[in-house]
């Protein structure tokens, strides 16, 4: 993927003004600027769901565990050890001793105690995630317990998007909203780096902060700026002029250039967000019928779609769970077979029906995707409709099963690597659309419903595994999505930039604490 | 007076009028907020609890009623998506839009106003014509493709001017008083800003005011051609009074009244069409806010953007009524 025409590079390695050749343990020097097409819509570590809130405070902010970049792990941060009582009700966490917040303040078993009790209070969006989370008790100053009203098998993980707040500063400002006018503009971490400047449709500011308890070995760059820019082509003129370092957003065909373009470099980092198309199980259309469903499912050529659509750029998905994650099953969704689906709509007289498919047109993949269904369906006497639409237009439709269109296309973005947040997810009538979640083909089954429950909660891995085979085996019976892609997560950058991995446990974020500009 | 009365009472209602609509068709268009807010896989319970909480499972005139109040009391109401005072966040957004609006109007008027008065003095010539035919190139030009073009062309490949943003990298720490930075950098004497503050306008200004220049150029013409007609001017040439004089004096100060009206309202309009520009120059702004306000459901934010762009309308529209009516020379004689 790198260029191997250096010399050029050094242009807009001067133009980017750094001061000295990266060396191992110095100061933290340089400027890092990452475009952004999305503006954040505010610095609460309640909205770290968000990943334009997360990408700020995954730097600002330290959490009990963590995923570091390129690890599917989680790995101990503030925690250095936790013990797991027998009946997986009670996390007993053990802290580090040395790590203080900006202002000074060490960081004790309290401080997380106020951050869990906050969230609750605030209704945090960060908690969904969490299960069956009950509350959090202060032990000694080093130790805390978390406490859940059942087991919950990925909790470990899902800790590690739980920011620790620093009770000192916030709690004067609870009031009435429990802090969240506060924290939406202020930082109150103890991350490598502090949150600095907040102009949130314009750019946001961080910079290394010098007493990070952790210290500064190796190479680091001194300030961070996060500039939002929505045009790709603004993104692209800004990366060649050498304004930014990292551009995420350009379209694929600028991504495929600039691999081949001195100066630059484009790093595809393994993303788990897979592309559904969701088939409305539950209403009263064609799409409730399940031998209708395995005609569909057979109508979408993923392989092309990776190679025409992303380029390349991705992997290609063998059923709703990333190939490689614990309690994979290959096999499990209809292949590509555009005749035997023809011989289905011959046989059952379908030809002429209509459907409905419902997407966001903003999003380039979806579109295309789309309209390769829409060709693939019209060869065989079925025509597809195609609504475009914003988020939350899209949203509300599927909230009741009656205005849910017979097919939807939405992304999963697992919140961490566990099965349990591609699967629980995309297939538990506890979280159909109608019931306010993601489950957008509105599918209920009981058995499905009993072994997510059941994966859920337990903590023996391999049980769980097996828990999660049997799922993926009944969804891909019951035909209820089509997992249309595995697209990787693409971003340019300039030659320079040095350090950066892709991290799927925080989907489009940057590990920035690690990046250097050399 | 009581015509300044009368103007200010008219606008007042427009704006209730305004924002209601603006409530009603933000109710039809955007999606269910308490799903928005409350985050990935919420389930069912907890958007019911959020609902309540942001008063959204009350009749919607009710809804409009409370908003309604709190605005007479001088609150826009908090943003469920910033969590911050909207009327915080408008103060923030607002300078920079209007900055960019101020000297797009500039260029509009510079341009409209001597090229309305000499293509109406030159009505039917070949030079009317070629300025017709400009015109109406300018006005055809979708202001978001224009910018573009202008970014990729003259920012990109000839490196004339900044291709995105308020500042150059070097000045991002500046602040100022005001946040209108021509402002704000002339009194703090910083001419460095002041200067990199105008280049970054320039782009983004130039595209914002061609379409309005178009139209500005075609108004200021028609109303100029309708004095030259006049008796006045008749009289004034048989009196001997130079070329200049009849233009100037007399065709251009009375002519002027008409357009200026349509001026007025451009205003308002040009602000809301800074989201355009804004999004391609990736310039903060009112614009840009008010897009993420609609794409996450954010309705009062939604609404407050729409009363504020409304205000500004007004005020600009009244201001231009109120100088119209200084000029008129019917006041003049009544008063």
């Amino acid at each position: 993927m790198r260029s191997f025409r250096t010399y050029v590079s050094l242009i807009p390695l001067a133009l980017a003004g750094v001061l000295l050749p990266g060396a191992a343990f110095a100061q933290p020097s340089g400027v890092l600027v990452i475009a952004e097409n999305e503006t954040p819509e505010n610095l609460d570590p309640a909205n770290a769901t968000n990943s334009t809130v997360n990408q700020l405070l995954i730097g600002a902010y330290d959490t009990l565990v963590q995923f570091t970049a390129g690890e599917t792990q989680v790995s101990p941060r503030i925690a250095t050890a936790w013990e797991i009582s027998e009946d997986g009700l009670a996390y007993t966490f053990t802290l580090r001793e040395d790590v203080t917040f900006h202002d000074g303040t060490p960081l004790t078993a309290e401080d997380v105690k106020f951050t869990l009790d906050r969230l609750q209070a605030a209704s945090a969006n960060v908690l969904n995630d969490m299960g069956p989370f009950a509350g959090a008790e202060v032990v000694d100053e080093k130790t805390v317990v978390l406490r859940l009203s059942e087991p919950f098998g990925p909790f470990i993980s899902a800790l590690s998007r739980i920011y620790i707040v620093n009770k000192a500063l916030v709690e004067p400002h609870m009031g009435e909203d429990n802090a969240r006018q506060f924290l939406a503009v202020n930082g109150a971490g103890s991350g490598p780096y502090q949150i600095t400047g907040y102009s949130p449709t314009e750019a946001v500011t961080l910079r290394a902060f010098p007493d990070y308890w952790g210290g500064w070995d190796g190479s680091h760059v001194e300030e961070v700026v996060f500039r939002y820019v929505s045009e790709p082509s603004t993104q692209l003129s800004l990366l060649q002029r050498g304004e930014v370092h990292i551009a995420p957003d350009l379209t694929v065909e600028d991504k495929l250039a600039l691999m081949d373009t001195p100066g630059f470099k484009v790093d595809i980092g393994a993303a788990a967000t897979p592309l559904f198309f969701a088939f409305n199980t539950a209403g009263e259309g064609p799409t409730s019928d399940p031998e209708f469903r395995r005609m569909l499912a057979m109508t979408f050529d993923r392989e092309l779609h990776l190679e025409q659509v992303l380029m390349g750029f991705g992997n290609l998905p063998d059923g709703p769970l990333p190939v490689g994650w614990l309690g994979h099953e290959p096999g499990t969704e209809a292949e590509f077979d555009l005749e035997a689906a023809r011989a289905l709509v011959d046989e059952n007289g379908w030809a002429g029906t209509n459907l409905l498919v419902r997407y966001l047109p903003a999003i380039q993949e979806e579109q295309r995707a789309v309209e390769q269904l829409q060709s693939n369906l019209s060869q065989i006497g079925i025509n597809l409709q195609a609504e475009g639409m914003t988020w939350p237009a899209q949203a509300a439709t599927v909230t009741s099963i009656e205005t849910t269109s017979d097919i939807n296309m939405l992304y999963n973005f697992p919140s961490f690597p566990d099965p349990h947040a591609v699967l629980n997810t995309t297939f538990n009538s506890a979280l159909s659309g109608a019931n306010g979640g993601y489950n957008w083909s509105q599918y209920s089954n009981p058995e499905v419903d009993e072994l997510l429950n059941a994966a859920a909660t337990s903590s023996d891995p391999e049980e769980r595994a097996e828990l999660y085979r049997q799922v993926q085996r009944l969804v891909g019976e019951d035909h209820v999505v089509i997992t249309v892609s595995n697209p990787g997560s693409v971003v340019a950058m300039a030659e320079n930039v040095s350090g950066y991995v892709y991290n799927a446990a925080h989907h489009q974020t940057f590990n920035y604490m690690d990046i250097s500009l050399d | 007076m009581s015509y300044v009365v009368q103007r200010i009472a008219f606008s007042i209602l427009s704006l209730f009028i305004l924002l209601f609509v603006t409530f009603l068709l933000s109710q039809v268009v955007a999606g269910d907020p308490a799903l928005i807010a409350a985050g990935p896989n919420a389930g069912a319970a907890k958007i019911a609890e959020l609902r309540q909480q942001m008063g959204l499972d009350q009749p919607i005139f009710v809804q409009f009623g409370i908003y309604v109040g709190n605005i007479l009391q001088g609150n826009l109401g908090t943003s469920w998506f910033t969590q911050q005072p909207i009327a915080r966040d408008l103060m923030r957004e607002l300078p920079p839009s209007l900055e960019l609006v101020f000297l797009a109007m500039l260029i509009n008027l510079a341009v409209s106003m001597p090229m309305g008065l000499l293509t109406a003095r030159f009505a039917h010539t070949k030079f009317d014509d070629a300025v017709r035919l400009v015109v109406l190139a300018g006005a055809g030009l979708p202001v978001f493709w224009i910018a573009i073009i202008l970014q990729q062309v003259v920012a990109g490949n000839w490196g004339i001017l900044p291709i995105a943003g308020r500042l150059s990298f070097s000045n991002r720490d500046f602040s100022g008083a005001t946040g209108f930075y021509l402002l704000d950098s002339l009194m703090q004497g910083n001419l460095n800003v002041f200067i990199d503050t105008l280049a970054h306008l320039a782009l983004p200004a130039f595209a914002l005011s061609l379409l309005f220049t178009a139209v500005g150029v075609r108004i200021t013409r028609t109303s100029m051609i309708n004095e030259f007609r006049k008796d006045y001017v008749t009289l004034a040439r048989a009196k001997g009074a130079g070329e200049g004089r009849v233009m100037f004096r007399h065709v251009f100060a009375n002519g002027a009244t008409p357009a200026l009206t349509v001026f007025g309202m451009q205003f308002g309009w040009m602000l809301g069409a800074t989201v355009l520009v804004e999004e391609i120059f990736g310039r903060p702004g009112i614009g840009r806010y008010a897009i993420k306000a609609v794409t996450q459901s954010d309705i009062h934010a939604v609404v407050a953007v729409v009363f504020v762009v409304g205000v500004v309308f007004l005020i600009a529209n009244l201001i231009v009524d109120m100088l119209v009516y200084a000029l008129s020379p019917r006041k003049q004689r009544a008063g």
